[in-house]
C-alpha cells in the first residue's frame, strides 16, 4: 500500500515560478504589468541615453547637443585631469603607478596572510614608500613634484590609505585608554574622543592645514598634505575607537580571567586574545566606518588638494564642457562604487569566513 | 607532615559593604585534594579566586608556593605560571583551535618554542581524550569535551596546584562524568587540588578532605565520610540532604 504513495510530482520552472510570485491574484497580475512596463521604459531610456545616443569620440563633439545621449567624449577628452588632477601630464605613469602601489599594499593588507605583527608594517611602509617616491620624485631623473601639485584618484586613495592605516593603530590605542583601570588615563582618553567628535571633520582639516602652521614651529610642521593625512587619521581613530571600545565590552570577562589565570602578560591578552575578538565582533561597523572615509575624503577638496571629485569639477568648470556635468558625475559615482562595492564584497567574505571559526 | 602548597589566614574580603569572607584560615597540603561545598553565596568561589590573584582581598595573609598573594604584581605573575585554574564556563578562546588553546598560553606565559608547545599540548590534549577535536574550533565541540580541553591547556603549563570553580556545574548531566573521571585521575597522580563542586560522588572518591562553607566562614571540615554519614554541624546536614537528593 506504501509503494503506490509517490509524492506529485513538484511544479517548477519559469512559468510556475512566475506566476506564484507575480500573478496569483488579479491585482497582482496588474501591479506586476504595470511595473514591468515602468522598468522597461527606463531601461529602455537609460540604455538609449547611455550606449544607443552616446557620442563616444572627441572628434564628433560638434554632435553633443541637448537632444542627443551622453557624452563620452568628455571622459575621453578629460579624463586625465580627472584620473591625476593638476600632477604635470609628461610625469602621470607615476601617479599611475604609485596609485597601483597603494592599491596592491591594499588588497595584500586584506589577506589573512599577511595579519602579523611583522608582515603589515613591512607592506604598509613598503608600499607608502613606493608611493612617497613615485609622487614626489627628484632623483634618477624624475622631476620634484610637490604634494600640492598631487591629485585626482591616486591622491584620493593615499589619503583614505594612509588614514586607516594611521587610524586605527591609533584607535586600538585610544579603545584600550578608556578602559584603562588608571583613572586618569581612562579619562583623558575619553574626553579626547568626545571633544574631536564633537568638532566637524572640515574644521579640523582646516585648523591642520591653515591654524597650525601659524602655532608650530616651521621645523616640525611637515607638508600641508601629511598634516591634513594626520588630523583625518585622528578624526577617523575617535569613531573607530568607539566601535573597538564596544567590540571589547562584548567579549566575556571569562576570556580575560582565563588569560590571566594562564599567566598570560598583558599585551598577549590584548593582542592574541581580546582585539581579535573585539574586531570579529565589530566588523559590520567598521566596514561602514571604512565606506564613510572613502567617501569623506572628497572633503579635502575644501583646503585646496586636487582629489578624484575636485578633478571632475575642474573638469567641466571651464566652459567647453560645462553642459557635460552629469556624465563626468556618473563617471565620479563609478568609481567611487566600484571601491565602496570591493570594500562592502570583501566586508562579506570576512563576515563569511569567520562563521567558519577563524579570525 | 608534607609541606603547605597554599596557607591561609584570617582572610577578609569585602565588596563594598558585604563581607564575603570572614577570617577565613585554611592549609592546603602538597598532594592533597581538597574540596570546597556550600550554598550558593557562601563565598566558596570568591575564595578558590583569591588563591590565583583573580580576586582580591581586604586582609590577612594568603601565601601559596610560598609566595605571598598582594599588590605585587610579578609575585603574582609567578604563581599563576605554577597555577592552573578550571572555570565554570570552560573559557576557551572561541577564535582558535583546539590545539592552539593549548599551544598560545605556552608560548606567551612561559616562552617556550612552538615545537615544544605543540607536543606539549598533543600529550594533553590525547591524554584528556580530545586530541581528535585539535584542529576543530570551541563551539564545534560539546561542554564536555570543552572542558576537558580547558583541563589540557591548563595542564599544558605543568602547573604545582590546579584550582577547579564548579567544573561540572555548566554541564549537562551526561557529560559530567567524563570530566570528573579525569579529575580523578590527576588526584590519583597526587596533583594538589583546591575544587569548588557540588559532586559528592567525586568528593567521596577521592577528596582528602571536605569543607563546607557558608556566609562566608567555613562551617566544618573533615574527611569525606564523616562529612556524609556524620556531620555535626546544623547547615552541613541540611546541604548534605538536598545534595544527596
Amino acid at each position: 500500500m506504501a509503494a503506490s504513495l509517490t509524492a506529485p510530482a513538484a511544479a517548477t520552472g519559469p512559468v510556475v515560478w512566475l506566476r506564484k510570485h507575480f500573478f496569483s491574484t488579479w491585482y497582482d497580475a496588474v501591479f506586476s504589468i504595470l511595473f514591468s512596463m515602468l522598468i522597461a521604459w527606463m531601461v529602455n531610456k537609460l540604455l538609449g541615453w547611455a550606449v544607443f545616443d552616446a557620442i563616444w569620440r572627441v572628434e564628433n563633439r560638434e554632435l553633443c547637443t541637448h537632444d542627443a545621449g551622453a557624452c563620452w567624449a568628455v571622459i575621453e577628452d578629460r579624463g586625465r585631469l580627472i584620473l591625476f588632477g593638476l600632477y604635470p601630464y609628461e610625469e602621470q605613469w607615476r601617479s599611475t603607478l604609485a596609485c597601483l602601489a597603494v592599491i596592491v599594499t591594499m588588497v595584500l593588507s586584506c589577506l589573512p596572510k599577511f595579519w602579523s605583527i611583522r608582515r603589515l608594517p613591512i607592506l604598509w611602509i613598503a608600499g607608502f614608500g613606493i608611493f612617497v617616491l613615485l609622487m614626489r620624485g627628484g632623483f634618477a631623473g624624475m622631476p620634484l613634484v610637490r604634494s600640492e601639485q598631487w591629485g585626482g584618484l591616486s591622491l584620493t586613495i593615499f589619503i583614505f590609505a594612509a588614514v586607516f592605516v594611521i587610524g586605527m593603530p591609533l584607535a586600538v590605542i585610544f579603545a584600550l585608554a578608556r578602559r584603562s583601570t588608571l583613572p586618569v588615563i581612562a579619562k583623558v582618553s575619553g574626553l579626547f574622543i568626545d571633544l574631536v567628535r564633537s568638532l566637524p571633520l572640515l574644521t579640523l582639516l582646516f585648523a591642520a592645514a591653515v591654524v597650525v602652521p601659524l602655532l608650530v614651529p616651521e621645523a616640525i610642521q611637515g607638508t600641508k598634505l601629511g598634516r591634513v593625512v594626520v588630523a583625518f587619521a585622528l578624526f577617523f581613530a575617535v569613531y573607530q575607537a568607539e566601535i573597538i571600545r564596544a567590540g571589547l565590552q562584548s567579549t566575556s570577562q571569562g576570556q580575560e580571567e582565563a588569560a590571566v589565570a594562564l599567566g598570560m602578560p598583558y599585551w598577549s591578552l590584548v593582542v592574541d586574545i581580546l582585539l581579535p575578538q573585539a574586531f570579529r565582533n565589530t566588523l559590520p561597523s567598521t566596514i561602514n566606518q571604512a565606506v564613510i572615509t572613502f567617501k569623506e575624503t572628497s572633503v579635502v577638496t575644501i583646503i585646496g588638494f586636487f582629489e578624484v571629485m575636485a578633478s571632475g569639477n575642474a573638469a567641466i568648470g571651464t566652459g567647453e564642457w560645462g553642459n557635460q556635468y552629469i556624465e563626468v558625475y556618473v563617471f565620479l559615482a563609478f568609481i567611487y562604487f566600484i571601491f565602496v562595492f570591493g570594500l562592502s564584497r570583501y566586508g562579506a567574505w570576512l563576515e563569511k569566513r569567520m562563521r567558519l571559526g577563524h579570525v | 607532615m608534607s609541606n603547605s602548597a597554599i596557607s591561609i589566614k584570617s582572610l577578609n574580603k569585602h565588596y563594598g559593604s558585604f563581607h564575603a569572607l570572614k577570617g577565613i584560615d585554611l592549609e592546603v597540603r602538597e598532594g592533597e585534594t581538597l574540596v570546597i561545598c556550600g550554598p550558593s553565596g557562601s563565598g566558596k568561589s570568591t575564595l578558590v579566586r583569591c588563591m590565583n590573584g583573580l580576586e582580591s582581598y581586604t586582609d590577612g595573609n594568603l601565601e601559596v608556593l610560598g609566595i605571598t598573594i598582594g599588590d605585587d604584581t610579578q609575585q603574582l605573575d609567578r604563581v599563576r605560571k605554577r597555577v592552573g585554574m578550571v572555570f565554570q564556563g570552560f573559557n576557551l578562546f572561541p577564535h582558535l583551535t583546539i590545539l592552539e588553546n593549548c599551544v598560545l598560553p605556552q608560548l606567551r606565559a612561559l616562552g617556550r618554542d612552538r615545537a615544544t608547545s605543540t607536543i606539549e599540548a598533543v600529550d594533553q590534549l590525547k591524554r584528556m581524550q580530545v586530541y581528535v577535536h585539535s584542529e576543530k574550533f570551541p563551539d564545534q565541540l560539546s561542554g564536555g569535551q570543552q572542558q576537558r580541553v580547558a583541563l589540557a591547556r591548563a595542564l599544558c603549563l605543568q602547573p604545582e596546584i590546579m584550582l577547579f570553580d564548579e567544573p561540572t556545574s555548566a554541564l549537562d548531566p551526561e557529560m559530567i562524568s567524563e570530566v570528573l573521571d579525569v579529575m580523578q585521575d590527576l588526584a590519583r597522580e597526587k596533583m594538589t587540588i583546591v575544587c569548588v563542586t557540588h559532586e559528592m560522588g567525586f568528593a567521596r572518591a577521592v577528596a582528602d578532605r571536605v569543607i563546607l562553607m557558608a556566609e562566608g566562614r567555613i562551617i566544618e571540615e573533615g574527611d569525606p565520610e564523616q562529612m556524609f554519614t556524620a556531620p555535626e554541624h546544623e547547615i552541613t546536614k541540611e546541604f548534605m540532604k538536598v545534595v544527596n537528593q
